[in-house]
């Protein structure tokens, strides 16, 4: 990998057991199987998806908030998955999180001030006087006063909350932000207004995001990368302009075709899929997205297939693009 | 013309609060004709959800007022009418879908118990009868093994399949009126986009009229026939479809429209309204959106502005006095 990259992400594994009573054999959710991507310094990385396809949980192993099954997380050239809980806990000034509900994530009993001090104490930065500075710097940043200080939670709107999540994360000048569905609680009007923030913060503090999300069109705006997953894997990764305009996994395609259309004059061709996502208790054999795939093969049902390079950093793992030629053709026709 | 079924008339709805009384729903106007999808947008708090629980006659007894204003149902005035009347009304000749599929099904009785419901109330139907218009209506919203799903429970089916379900529960005693409060905001798209599929099917099979709610423009693009723009318990804006995202006469509707990420430029900074929603009780007597909007002069401070309308399209903008009429673009 490249030494540009802040973090790297090598068969990271996640998995869940599910008891099923004293003498059965446990079930084994597998939430995140084998991912591996690297985010290069400054750039916004994102991991798009359904519910329950493992995005979350892949952000939450970066951080260590839950333990991985197995695999390598490697931040600034260190396995993190491997330090002591002491070191991991002051590594974490560096890396931050922001949750999707502003309604949830903020101590309804701190005020303004305790929550956006309490990081400062936490990881011993600056005297006490000087934190005071920063947290109002911070709230001005983010569009806030110093008059909100020492105001609860409670009085403030969905917007203004998720600004104070946001400042929360970057109070401690962290280098990596990992930002869960950020927006998608918010109206649309107030949505724009935490994106914008979110690009200024970036410019300022030369950030890098990974930004999970399954509101595509915002993905679209704000990302360098994306990675799609399906199942707990990563069926697609690919520059953002790159994978709008030319999608290759079927899921892919489907995904990006079912984005409503923003007038309604735009027509749209449109690939609705069949049925659910499978139950990750009990995923397909194969390629776990033969259930639903419009263009499924025998192959498919059988072998599953693994991340292929397509060009210029784009790799899927779909059948329809395996290096077999007569297959070439045929993906060439359907897509 | 075509019938009109839905009217609502200068509607206006009081909560009582600790602190006194708010009036969320001021001087709601609007039509629904049949046949007609008609689109309800707007943020929230905005009283889209308040007035359609205000049609089904849903609102919380003790705490709400209809302080002015009628709803008219088929030229019958259902205003005022009260709980048994409603009763004939609800889940027969009007229904409604709600926004969670997750807690809108009773988690202690089976499918086919909670579809058999409706029937049992407004149809004469014997359990067999009831039995397999269950199981035909389930079909039709295209749920898999419906001879079994009728024995499960809500818990076991998925949230795509539940928002099915309340879709068949809605649809069994064919209603005129389908109201339907963010059926897809809970969804995942692409199971979005089959929702929306059957819902376009159905009300073109049934014909049917639907009030659609949400606040995803995307969705209204896709599904409506008319819009209506709420904003802070008002009616800020109706027009057809493609006249609203064509030519916004609000500025409200306009910062809705390019604030989306998809109208503006890869990573450029997003068009975005400044401030937010005021409370109800922060309305002055001037235009509610005055201390937003970009275009605001001294007359939106002072005065609230009445509705205008060119054509078909009505706006409450003073942008669009007849001897402003300022373009917005």
């Amino acid at each position: 990998m490249t030494e540009s990259s802040l973090i790297e992400v090598k068969n990271l594994k996640k998995y869940y057991e599910i008891s099923q009573g004293l003498f059965k054999p446990k079930l084994v959710v597998k939430a995140v199987d084998d991912v591996s991507f690297s985010i290069k310094r400054g750039e916004t990385f994102a991991l798009v998806g359904e519910s329950g396809c493992g995005k979350s949980t892949t952000g939450k192993t970066l951080l260590r908030l839950t333990d991985a099954t197995s695999g390598e997380v490697r931040f600034k050239g260190e396995d993190i998955l491997s330090l002591p809980y002491e070191k991991m806990r002051s590594l974490r000034k560096e890396m931050q999180m922001v949750f999707q509900d502003p309604y949830a994530s903020l101590n309804p009993k701190m005020t303004i001030r305790q929550i956006l001090l309490e990081p400062l104490r936490v990881h011993k930065k600056y005297s006490p006087e000087e934190r005071m500075k920063k947290i109002v710097d911070i709230l001005e940043i983010v569009g806030l006063s110093r008059s909100h200080l020492d105001r609860h939670p409670n009085e403030f709107s969905g917007g203004q909350r998720q600004r104070i999540g946001i400042a929360r994360a970057v109070v401690l000048n962290p280098d990596f932000i990992i930002a869960d569905e950020p927006v998608s609680a918010l109206d649309v009007s107030v949505q724009s207004q935490v994106i914008n923030l979110m690009l200024e913060l970036q410019k300022e503090f030369g950030l890098t995001y990974l930004f999970i999300s399954h509101d595509l069109s915002v993905v679209e705006h704000m990302t360098d990368r994306v990675a799609v997953m399906y199942l707990g894997k990563i069926v697609e990764l690919a520059d953002t302009e790159e994978l709008f305009a030319n999608p290759k996994h079927p899921y892919t395609q489907a995904l990006i075709s079912a984005v409503p259309v923003s007038h309604p004059k735009d027509v749209k061709e449109r690939i609705v899929l069949k049925g659910d996502v499978p139950n990750p208790a009990n995923p397909p054999s194969g390629c776990t997205f033969h259930t639903r795939c419009p263009f499924v093969m025998d192959k498919c049902k059988s072998v599953e297939p693994s991340l292929t390079e397509i060009g210029n950093g784009h790799i899927t793992s779909c059948h329809l693009y395996s290096k077999n030629k007569e297959e070439n053709i045929n993906a060439i026709i359907y897509s | 013309m075509t019938e009109v079924l839905l009217e609502i008339k200068d509607l206006g709805i009081q909560f009582k609060t600790g602190e006194g009384a708010i009036q969320p729903i001021r001087g709601v106007n609007f039509t629904l004709k049949k046949g007609e999808t008609l689109g309800v947008v707007g943020e929230s708090g905005s009283g889209k959800s308040v007035t359609s629980l205000a049609v089904m006659g849903l609102l919380p007894e003790k705490k709400s007022k209809i302080v002015s204003g009628s709803i008219l149902f088929n030229n019958e005035d259902i205003t005022h009418l009260n709980e048994r009347q409603y009763r004939k009304l609800r889940g027969n000749e009007m229904s409604m879908i709600f926004q969670e599929p997750m807690t809108s099904l009773n988690p202690v009785f089976t499918i086919g118990e909670q579809l058999g419901e409706p029937l049992k109330q407004h149809k004469k139907m014997s359990k067999k009868e009831r039995k397999e218009a269950i199981i035909k209506i389930l079909k039709q919203v295209g749920i898999p093994r419906a001879e079994q799903i009728i024995n499960d429970y809500p818990h076991q089916l998925s949230g795509g399949m539940r928002q099915r379900v309340m879709i068949s529960l809605a649809l069994l005693c064919e209603p005129k009126l389908l109201i339907c409060d963010e059926p897809t905001t809970a969804l995942d798209v692409t199971i979005q986009a089959q929702i929306l599929e059957l819902m376009k099917q159905i009300k073109a099979e049934k014909n049917m009229s639907l009030l659609f709610i949400t606040h995803d423009l995307g969705v209204v693009a896709e599904m409506c026939d008319r819009v209506v723009v709420m904003y802070a318990g008002e009616i800020v804006e109706v027009a057809e479809i493609n006249e609203l995202f064509d030519n916004p006469l609000h500025p409200y509707t306009k910062g809705l429209i390019d604030s989306l990420p998809t109208n503006n430029a890869r990573k450029s900074k997003l068009y975005s309204i400044k401030g937010q929603v005021p409370k109800p009780d922060e309305i002055g007597k001037g235009c509610a959106f005055a201390n937003r909007c970009p275009y605001a002069f001294n007359k939106c401070v002072e005065s609230a502005p009445p509705t205008f309308s060119k054509g078909e399209h009505l706006s409450k903008c003073w942008l669009q006095e007849s001897d402003r009429q300022v373009n917005i673009q």
